[in-house]
């Protein structure tokens, strides 16, 4: 799908990928290179937040079953300007779990998207990322 | 009325003999006057006045007291007992000289009357002893009464046991101090008391699934609590609350969810990975392989993502199944979302060589719908146009608003066909029709699940077919115009219904 190609940002839009399944992440590192996006590989919550805190990046595909710290709570932590001041970056959350409404209502108000990985393939989440300025 | 009688008897020879008193002292004076003292006419008429009207005042003032004894004797009783007057005492019987028999009769009877009154109204004072009150106390079920600042003035003893308390932990605590209760939507108690308070004299409520922490802070206990209001109540009793213990069952139910929430979980991982692979091989091998493996690879492809819609129906329907299917409605586009729905599948359709022909009516009405799962209908009921479409190679969907003011959408194949005897059934789980002798996928998931979505939505969905012709499913939403009343009365702007119709007070009691 070459047309995901043409409609990339000129300036190569930095994406942090936090995912734990490495193939899932490999898989999206390489659609989103190829759609011209910088992308970083991340399996691990805690290190991830650290990564994200730093303010380098764009977008942040974030899962929610990670190691060491939970998705929810590396969300809870960058939407918090006391912990993570000046936060910019557009936070999507990547999961294949299904929350309780309740939380996901929750995680819904603080993050700016939410998608389900099964539902999506990797050129789906290219256009995604490409319609979110 | 006997003792009526012997009164009126009493007043009257009291009557009698004071006229005839009068009469003989009078007649005494006047003979004692002329015979004894030898008076003068003039001398003798003065003093027989004189004396006459001095005893005419003391015989009606006495007979004023003993006529008037009985009476206030009986208004004394009355008084006693009345709840506006304060500081008169029980009357003394024995004042009276006439109708002893009728003022101890009434008397009593003043007593027994205020006693039953008494014992229906509780108490007339302002701090009833509840605890004393043995219903309360009987009752197996808890129960707990708030006053108007919400703090609790009463726990009866099924309530302290089921909370693990001491009356004197949570007697005059603040509701929400004492009891950390949550819902499964936004409609709390706190929502209903505010909106109880404004506009309701007595109302009652119940919701289900309540949880609450015990004190300890590892029981969790699960209930449907019940509500009832009543503004002003002179005894301080503003809300009876009452729960209804479901710990164990609604447990289970959530150990089901959460098996299939896992299990759907564990085969997504799989299915993510599938379909990407597939997409990078469809992506590498673009021209570089024959026809027939290129389709194969389309097949896949189309494949694995009917397996990811169908792993999401499943989580549905078991949510459906344990009531936690809640719908957000907003105000969306509906010829936008059935164009995505179409293009979702246009994959498979074209695999199976059927072409998707959609006509919008112009100008159709803003509705208000949630997307994902409205979406979830549109791709089910597709699904089965393509799946059934026979020989036909057409699926025609319409879009139009009815008179009555819904948007419908008619999915229309050419294909097989439902006999007659199969649609009754058709929108039940796990019905498939005789059609599926032919090798066809699919578990009659779909069907249940769209007309859960679509009744939620506050829509119908129902079908025409004829054997051998073709099949049309059709639903209804509604659109925005008509919920917005609705949307009004929330304060996040969202309209939340659940698969089983309205988050609303009765809702629950429909069911």
């Amino acid at each position: 799908m070459p047309d995901n190609n043409q409609s990339a940002p000129f300036r190569p839009r930095k994406v942090l990928c936090i995912e734990d399944e490495h193939f899932i992440g490999e898989l999206y590192q390489r659609a989103l290179s190829k759609a011209g996006y910088d992308i970083t590989l991340e399996l691990d919550g805690l290190k991830g937040l650290e990564l994200a805190q730093s303010g380098k990046y764009d977008i942040i595909l974030l899962d929610l079953m990670l190691p060491t710290m939970t998705g929810i709570e590396v969300l809870r932590r960058l939407k918090d300007p006391k912990q993570t001041p000046g936060m910019h970056s557009k936070i999507i959350i990547t999961t294949n779990l299904e929350q309780r409404e309740a939380v996901r209502d929750d995680i819904e108000q603080q993050a700016d998207g939410y998608i389900i990985k099964a539902e999506i393939t990797p050129h789906e989440l290219v256009t995604f990322l490409n319609n979110i300025s | 009325m006997e003792q009526v009688k012997v009164f009126t008897g009493q007043v009257r020879r009291h009557i009698l003999a004071v006229l005839i008193t009068n009469n003989i002292v009078i007649f005494a004076g006047w003979w004692i006057g002329q015979k004894g003292f030898d008076l003068d006419f003039t001398t003798l008429f003065v003093s027989l006045v004189i004396v006459s009207l001095i005893i005419t005042v003391l015989i009606g003032l006495m007979s004023a007291y003993i006529l008037s004894m009985p009476t206030k004797l009986i208004a004394q009783a009355i008084l006693h007992v009345s709840p506006d007057e304060g500081g008169v005492g029980a009357p003394d019987q024995t004042k009276t000289y006439l109708g002893k028999l009728m003022v101890s009769k009434l008397c009593n009877d003043v007593y027994r009357i205020a006693n039953v009154v008494q014992s229906v109204s509780l108490q007339k004072n302002n701090s009833p002893d509840l605890k004393a009150n043995f219903i309360a106390d009987s009752l197996p079920l808890p129960l707990i009464v708030l006053n108007k600042k919400l703090d609790i003035i009463f726990a009866n003893a099924a309530a302290l046991k089921y909370l693990h308390v001491s009356a004197e932990d949570i007697t005059g605590k603040n509701l929400y101090s004492s009891l950390d209760l949550s819902f499964t939507t936004n409609d709390t108690f706190d929502t209903w008391y505010s909106k109880a308070k404004g506009d309701a004299v007595t109302t009652s409520q119940t919701w289900q699934r309540v949880r609450l922490k015990l004190g300890d802070k590892q029981t969790t206990v699960m209930f449907d609590l019940a509500a009832y209001y009543n503004k002003d109540n002179p005894q301080g009793y503003e809300i009876l609350l009452t729960m209804f213990d479901h710990t164990q069952q609604y447990a289970q139910d959530d150990q089901a969810i959460s098996f299939v929430a896992l299990a759907v979980h564990e085969l997504r991982t799989p299915l993510t990975l599938l379909r990407g692979y597939i997409e990078v091989f469809e992506e590498e091998l673009e021209g570089k392989v024959s026809t027939e493996l290129s389709d194969y690879l389309k097949k896949m492809k189309a494949s694995a993502k009917q397996l990811s819609s169908f792993v999401s129906n499943i989580l549905n329907v078991a949510r459906i199944d344990a009531d936690q299917l809640v719908f957000k409605l907003h105000q969306e586009d509906w010829a936008d979302i059935v164009n995505a729905a179409v293009r979702d599948m246009l994959l498979r359709a074209q695999l199976q060589g059927v072409k998707i022909n959609v006509e919008a009516e112009p100008n159709l009405p803003a509705v208000g719908v949630d997307r994902v799962s409205i979406s979830e209908v549109l791709i089910n009921l597709i699904d089965n146009a393509i799946k059934y479409h026979g020989k036909g190679n057409e699926i025609a969907i319409k879009l139009f608003a009815t008179k009555d003011g819904f948007v419908e959408t008619d999915i229309k194949d050419f294909g097989i066909g439902i006999p007659n005897s199969a649609m009754p059934n058709l929108f039940d789980k796990f019905y498939r029709s005789h059609r599926n002798v032919v090798q066809i996928g699919g578990t009659g998931l779909g069907l249940y699940l769209s007309k859960a979505i679509v009744t939620g939505h506050g829509g119908n969905i129902w079908v025409r077919s004829k054997e051998n012709e073709g099949s049309t499913f059709s639903f209804t939403v509604l659109p925005f115009t008509k919920l917005a009343d609705e949307q009004k009365k929330q304060d996040n702007g969202d309209i939340v219904r659940s698969a089983h119709g309205w988050i609303k007070n009765h809702s629950f009691y429909r069911r």
